[in-house]
């Protein structure tokens, strides 16, 4: 197991997965500023002016973070940003859940507020629920991954050996 | 290789800096100071001033569903739901058209109802104030409530 979470493929796939997502997931959110902030009210966490700021940096900590972890730039401090975005947002997801509040559109990756019944992603990976709780969980499993277990070389965990140079 | 503690708090300054950079400068921006729901033309109510307009005689509007409105409402408050402004603005309009002043509520600052039914009778010639942070921020502020089940 620890090989395996050593593994250096293992960590490249999780940088491109992770930074991936959150760079696209940012997009969205920082062409429509404003929309987005409609979509955090919603959530009933903080009050308009915190929700306002929430949504004006937010996809920006998103943006850079997962730039630099396809980068391979400051990857550890990156991944524990990421880490951190998770942990707030399973809490805010968790919050939403116990208190019976009917978000339709997490803000998660869009800001479209109503779409057509068949459009994609369907209705059911947009709203708050166990969908968003269990993708979050296994996000931040890969996060904590890359912050917290260092990178084997790619020799030493059976993958392709550099030859030495030969004159 | 442990977390480097610099690069990791200027990663959060630098991208929450940008963001308010691209708020204000982008053109696609908002005043942060405000809610995003507030328009030119609403105007906001808050919770002891709006009571004031009460004990007057004003009449309030609960913008939520109506199922909200038969579980509790603003003492004297009538039910106009946005999802049924249409059909129910109708049975109301004599009602309101005599109030000195009209109110309109919804569940809190997360909901645009109220100001969508204020606008709506601003286009109709009468004016209406939106109760800022609606319901919650009445509720907060022990302002009494009609707890009484409707049908």
């Amino acid at each position: 197991m620890s090989a395996f979470l050593r593994h250096p493929r293992l960590h490249l796939v999780l940088r491109l997965l992770l930074g991936g997502f959150f760079a696209y997931a940012s997009l969205d959110k920082i062409a429509n500023p404003a929309a987005f902030a409609r979509i955090v009210y919603q959530w009933q966490i903080a009050g308009p002016v915190a929700s306002n700021l929430a949504a004006v940096t937010l996809p920006w900590v998103e943006l850079v973070a997962g730039v630099l972890l396809i980068a391979g730039a400051w990857k550890r401090e990156a991944a524990l940003v990421i880490a951190l975005l998770l942990v707030v947002f399973l809490g805010a997801a968790g919050s939403v859940l116990a208190r019976g509040i009917d978000v339709l559109n997490c803000g998660c990756t869009s800001v479209a507020r109503t779409e057509a019944p068949s459009s994609w992603p369907p209705a059911w990976t947009r709203g708050v629920g166990w969908f968003l709780l269990t993708r979050n969980l296994l996000l931040l499993g890969g996060a904590l991954v890359l912050v917290a277990v260092e990178p084997g070389r790619e020799e030493e965990e059976g993958g392709p050996a550099t030859a030495p140079a030969s004159v | 290789m442990s977390v480097d503690w610099k690069r990791f708090t200027f990663l959060l300054v630098a991208a929450g800096g940008a963001g308010l950079a691209w708020n204000a400068l982008s053109g696609r921006g908002f005043a942060i100071g405000q809610s995003v729901l507030v328009e030119a033309g609403d105007e906001l109510l808050k919770a002891p001033a709006a009571k004031t307009l009460l004990d007057r005689g004003a009449l309030f509007l609960d913008a939520r569903p109506r199922d909200f409105w038969r579980m509790s409402r603003i003492p004297g408050a009538l039910s106009l739901p946005e999802e049924e402004y249409e059909t129910t603005f109708g049975e109301l309009e004599t009602r309101i058209r005599r109030a000195s002043a009209v109110v309109v509520y919804c569940g809190g600052y997360g909901c645009e109802a109220s100001h969508s039914v204020a606008r709506k009778l601003r286009e109709r010639g009468i004016p209406a104030g939106i109760l800022d942070e609606g319901l919650p921020a009445w509720e907060d502020a022990a302002l009494p409530l009609d707890r009484e089940p409707r049908s």
